[in-house]
């Protein structure tokens, strides 16, 4: 409890130097507006509804992007990571997509698809496909085999050990994976959205810069930094649901 | 019980031998061993660490298959993994994400069993082991011989005709492993399934068996042969008997020669 109490009272004290600072005129609004400057900004545009427009924007595409990537990558990831023969296979071409920036994805992307969601939706899925895979197969790689020998045992298929072995033993290390892989899937919406869009976070502060309206490019960045916190939150949350057994 | 001996041949071990290919080289685990065991027996393999005994027993479970030679579990060749030989393993194999009963019903689960009779079965040999009242419980929270009985449950709940159990208390206290020492004699007195059980305890060995191999160093071939006549239920007394010392002191002859002599092979 002590120490909860620290972290507020040391973010408080860098918002006062902040504040302080900004009030005392060493710093130009303009490169760095107060702390109650990006406040009021919120305010106001909360109240013109734009706000939230921007984040759900954002938060819709990163969603519907990584549900669609987690939604192949765990089951794919499964069967490469217990099948040698099709890892063989697939090794090339996932060697391949794996060291390409989400970043890089943006202009093909746009030559194709356009400046459409389904464009989001792509960027968020070629940027958090392959390094979720490559999580999911040596989560599955890592599982005792002496609990696959056991379930043999008990007289259970291929597919009975992948549904009843391998999912539920590889799944706490995919969630963390996944965690991670959110993260990822975040910068790459807004890194999209810099780039091309004309709604959402990333447009926020990118459009904001244009009119010099700095107190609104924080307040972009921090909108950035809640939602993500507040997915993670959730994410806990889920898992301690889905993942009983590893609870203490 | 010695009508029973008499009955079928439940495993036949024919000129086994097992090699695994290293960067050092081939090493030979099994040599051309041979033998049977009946229906009924309670057969404890004793040897020194090495001498192949896991092996073996992975061999008649179906996990690998022998180099030469064949394993014929009632007149049939092992080809692959088996639920007739229910195997229960050091590490005891349980499966995290699994309560308790979750774990017992597995084997009936597999059978496609319905829910309710599933349960009905399992919580037989949960009562049955001793755990009533920790069905709900991850097998995280349990002590080592809490887990060792619900593996020894799910092996039993699966109804195998024979039980594999590969040095299954070798990791618990000497008070625990006394107590599932007695469980298990229990259970082999009233489901009289052919078991087949690994140690490098002599005393275990004598406790426990109707039969009792000797294994030499590697390769692993068979040194001696024993039927344990020793009287039932093997309490102190018996423990205490000429008759128990005499054959403790057989036994313990046959495995010093072969464990020196493993020491000098890895020596050299």
């Amino acid at each position: 409890m002590t120490y909860a109490y620290l972290s507020v009272g040391s973010f408080l004290l860098v918002m006062l130097i902040w504040e302080g600072f900004c009030r005392l005129g060493f710093i130009e609004p303009i490169f760095l507006p107060a702390p109650s400057l990006i406040l009021l900004r919120a305010l106001k545009m909360a109240d013109q509804g734009t706000l939230f427009v921007h984040v759900l924007a954002s938060a819709r595409r990163v969603m519907v992007g990584f549900l669609l990537s987690s939604l192949i990558a765990i089951p794919f990831g499964i069967f490469l990571g217990s099948s040698r023969f099709f890892k063989a296979v697939f090794d090339p071409l996932i060697s391949l997509l794996r060291p390409l920036p989400s970043m890089s994805w943006i202009p093909i992307s746009l030559l194709w698809l356009g400046i459409t969601e389904t464009q989001k939706y792509s960027i968020v899925f070629m940027g958090s496909f392959a390094p979720s895979l490559l999580y999911i197969i040596e989560a599955t790689r890592n599982i005792d085999p002496i609990l696959i020998r056991a379930a043999q045992n008990l007289g259970a298929s291929r597919w009975d050990v992948m549904r009843e072995v391998i999912l539920p033993g590889a799944m706490p290390q995919i969630i963390a994976g996944l965690k991670v892989m959110l993260g990822i899937a975040w910068t790459c919406i807004i890194s999209a959205e810099l780039v091309a869009a004309e709604e959402g976070l990333g447009f926020l502060i990118m459009n904001a810069k244009e009119y010099f309206q700095t107190d609104t490019i924080f307040l972009g960045m921090l909108l950035i930094s809640l939602t993500v916190i507040i997915i993670d939150v959730t994410f806990r949350m889920i898992e301690g649901k889905i993942l009983p057994w590893t609870r203490n | 019980m010695d009508e029973k001996l008499k009955n079928e041949i439940e495993i036949e071990v024919k000129n086994v031998s097992k090699v695994f290919p290293t960067n050092n080289g081939d090493v030979e685990a099994l040599k051309d061993l041979s033998f049977t065991i009946e229906e009924g027996v309670f057969l404890v393999i004793v040897g020194a660490s090495g001498c192949g005994k896991t092996t073996l027993l992975n061999l008649i479970a179906g996990f690998t298959r022998p180099t030469s030679g064949k394993i014929l579990l009632r007149g049939e060749e092992v080809q692959r993994v088996t639920p007739q030989c229910g195997m229960i393993f050091q590490q005891y194999a349980l499966f995290p994400w699994k309560t308790v009963q979750e774990n017992v019903e597995f084997g009936l689960k597999m059978k496609r069993i319905p829910k309710r009779e599933r349960a009905e079965v399992a919580s037989e040999f949960i009562d049955l082991v001793g755990l009533r009242g920790f069905e709900d419980a991850y097998p995280k929270a349990l002590s080592g011989g809490m887990k060792q009985r619900v593996s020894i449950a799910r092996a039993l709940a699966n109804d195998p005709e024979v039980m594999l159990l590969d040095e299954p208390f070798a990791a618990l206290d000497a008070m625990t492993r006394q107590v599932l020492q007695e469980q298990l004699a229990k259970i082999y007195e009233k489901h009289k399934k052919t078991i087949i059980f690994i140690t490098h305890s002599i005393d275990e060995a004598l406790l426990l068996s109707s039969r009792i191999i000797i294994m030499t160093a590697r390769p692993g071939r068979i040194a001696q042969d024993i039927v344990n006549d020793l009287p039932y239920p093997r309490n102190a007394s018996v423990q205490l008997s000429d008759h128990y010392t005499r054959l403790k002191k057989d036994i313990w002859n046959t495995v010093q020669a072969e464990v020196l002599k493993s020491m000098e092979v890895e020596a050299d």
